[in-house]
Parts: C-alpha cells; sequence; structure tokens
C-alpha cells in the first residue's frame, strides 16, 4: 500500500503534527493564557472522543492536545472544534501560543491583567513566521509563575515600593523578608536623637510586592505600577534566561510598542533556526538593548 | 519591651498553616494590647505568618533575625 502523502507543513503550520505513527496525527488546540470555557472542554472531549482515543494531553504551555487523530479525520475533527471556537494552536518557526498565570482577577499577587494582555498579544502576533520557535508569556507579579523570563517575550507585573517614614513601626520585617534584601535599616543622629530610616536600592528590587502587602503599619506602599519587559529567554536544547529590556513599563501603549520592537528585530536579524536569545548574544546584548529601546 | 511580653511560642520546625494555627490559638489566649512572641522559621514561615497576622487584624511590632529563625513579637488586636 503506498504511503498517504500530506503536506506536512501546512499541518505543522496550525498545530497538526505527525506522530511517529505516521497515519496518526497530535492535535495542538489554542488556549490564550490558558483558558478555555466549560463548553469548549466538553466539544474537545466529544471530538477526543470520537476522533483520538479518548483522551487528551496537556502541553507544558497551557495547551490541549488531542492524539491519535488518523490523518482522514483531521478536517472533520477541526470543524467540529471550530463549531465551539475552538481553534488550532502553532508549531513550527512562528509566534505560538502565548501562555499567562491568572493575574490580577483572581489572584492575591497579581499585580496586572495577565489574561488582557495575553489575548492582546494573541490577536496581534499568533501564527505570523519568525527565524525560529517564539513564546511569549505573561506573568502577574515576579513571583514569575508563568515564567516570563524563560520566553522570547516575558511581561511581568511590577510595583515600585516606597518608604513613608510617618506611618514606620520600625519592626523591621520589610529588611528581614525582602526577598533580595534589597531594603536596608540605617540609622543617624540627628539633633542628638537616633532616627531610622529604611532604604530601598532600586537596583537590587524586583518590584514584587513582598514588603507592600506585609507591612504590619502600611509605611511600604507601591508608589508605581507598571510591566517589567523580558526579552531572549528560552529553554531547549541551549537554556538562557531572559534580559531585561525595561523595568517598570508604565504604559501599556509603550509596552506594547517594545514588544512590537523586539519581534520586528529579531524577524530583520535572526537567522534560521536561532532563537532570538541566542541571536541576541550573537549580536551582543548591550547593541541589542540599545537598538530596540532607541531604534535605529 | 521585652518585660512586656505575656507568652512565648517556639514555632521552629512547624510547617505553615500549623504556624499560623499556633500562632493564632496563643494570641487568643491573650488579652487585646498584649505582646506575644513567637519564634518563626526562615522561608515560608516568615513571609505568611507575619501576613497572616495583619489579615486578622493584630500587629508585627518587632521582627529580629536569629539565624535560620526569626523571633517576631505580636501586638494583639
Amino acid at each position: 500500500m503506498a504511503e498517504p502523502v500530506f503536506d506536512l507543513a501546512a499541518y505543522k503550520k496550525v498545530g497538526m503534527i505527525q506522530q511517529r505513527q505516521k497515519e496518526y496525527f497530535a492535535m495542538r488546540l489554542r488556549a490564550i493564557g490558558g483558558d478555555l470555557t466549560a463548553k469548549q472542554l466538553t466539544k474537545i472531549a466529544e471530538v477526543a472522543e470520537r476522533y483520538g482515543r479518548g483522551g487528551v494531553h496537556l502541553s507544558t504551555r497551557q495547551g490541549v492536545e488531542i492524539h491519535y487523530v488518523h490523518h482522514s479525520n483531521l478536517e472533520k475533527a477541526r470543524a467540529e472544534l471550530a463549531s465551539e471556537n475552538v481553534s488550532m494552536g502553532a508549531c513550527g518557526p512562528r509566534v505560538r501560543i502565548v501562555v499567562a498565570c491568572p493575574g490580577n482577577a483572581t489572584c492575591r499577587w497579581g499585580i496586572i491583567d495577565t489574561k488582557e494582555i495575553a489575548r492582546d498579544l494573541d490577536s496581534r502576533y499568533f501564527g505570523q513566521e519568525t527565524p525560529h520557535k517564539f513564546k511569549m508569556a505573561v506573568t502577574g507579579c515576579p513571583h514569575n509563575c508563568a515564567k516570563a523570563t524563560e520566553n522570547d517575550i516575558g511581561v511581568m507585573g511590577a510595583i515600585l515600593p516606597q518608604w513613608q517614614e510617618e506611618l514606620c513601626t520600625d519592626c523591621g520585617l520589610c529588611a528581614n523578608i525582602c526577598p533580595t534584601k534589597a531594603i536596608e535599616r540605617q540609622e543617624q543622629v540627628v539633633d542628638g536623637v537616633a532616627r531610622h530610616a529604611y532604604r530601598l536600592d532600586e537596583d537590587k528590587c524586583i518590584n514584587c510586592s513582598i514588603c507592600t502587602s506585609s507591612c504590619p503599619a502600611n509605611a511600604w506602599t507601591p508608589a508605581a505600577t507598571g510591566y517589567n519587559l523580558f526579552i531572549g529567554g528560552t529553554m531547549g536544547k541551549v537554556p538562557r534566561l531572559a534580559t531585561r529590556l525595561k523595568k517598570l513599563i508604565g504604559d501599556k501603549e509603550e509596552l506594547y510598542a517594545l514588544i512590537e520592537r523586539s519581534l520586528r528585530y529579531y524577524q530583520a536579524n535572526g537567522r534560521k533556526r536561532e532563537r532570538f536569545g541566542h541571536m541576541i548574544d550573537r549580536i551582543g546584548v548591550e547593541k541589542v538593548k540599545e537598538e530596540i529601546l532607541n531604534g535605529r | 519591651m521585652d518585660g512586656d511580653i505575656k507568652k512565648s511560642i517556639d514555632l521552629h520546625g512547624v510547617a505553615c498553616p500549623m504556624n499560623f494555627v499556633k500562632t493564632k490559638l496563643a494570641l487568643a489566649s491573650l488579652d487585646a494590647g498584649d505582646l506575644l512572641a513567637v519564634i518563626l522559621d526562615e522561608g515560608d514561615a516568615i513571609l505568611n505568618v507575619p501576613r497572616s497576622v495583619k489579615e486578622e487584624g493584630h500587629q508585627v511590632v518587632k521582627v529580629e533575625s536569629l539565624g535560620e529563625t526569626f523571633r517576631v513579637v505580636i501586638r494583639k488586636g
């Protein structure tokens, strides 16, 4: 029997990936920021029963995959999924599904609306061609649950803590729990009176909200909230943690403009099968940052 | 301040959330305004217990590092 002929590249583009059992495919579905409705899940279950082997695989990037779909059923399965607005994911050298943590909608630590940003990035970039795979993650705060620093683009909610002397009771909790020891207690004698001050080292501060949420007297409060933007993170065969492009971006439009410039820079300068981060290392971190931030 | 401490408990080695439960029980035996001294482990304990105590309306008044543990003084709210 002749082997069936597939346009594998076309299938891969929409997340239909040939299995080692060559007649069968894995269907990678698109769940932006890991969100699916109960109706979508029901439909996925139906399709998995009908065309797969009755199960799904959860990918490492919040995706749902239906495995063991015979090639002759791919288009039928796809159409059925589409009837409940379940669309296909992506594979190969392009912008992949955007992952996100729950963000400030439900998480006590969340600083930003991660889901909204994930949807915006998805609608702007999903599926666009890039030199190699391109992954984006949006994480609500520096706890970094969505691993912003392990993605080609990582957006992280951030705050700038501010200390108010008149509220401080000098308990010392902040200096003891700051994860990067960015808060230091200082003492000085002014007019014969010993006074204390808690100083923030902004270079050491990772913009989390541990001090502001824990301070018993609310002497630490967020003076500003914004986005920390990371570029060039990757896991894979040659892992590389991301480079921070800019801290505490206050304006969402500026954030989006910098993401746009980063992606276009990679599209213009990345070599085939070269991840964004490895391109950055080849060209030079400071040069790339300068060119993305200030344009050429 | 130490002379005013009404009760002391050592929660070294007690994991979350039992360390907070034991702190709450100790506070329950005191009157409003009384001081409780608690020994808490570094890591999750020092991060979580003072924040939970705050949410219950009490106040952390002093935190001292003792190496791998902390001595936390709490005023009952």
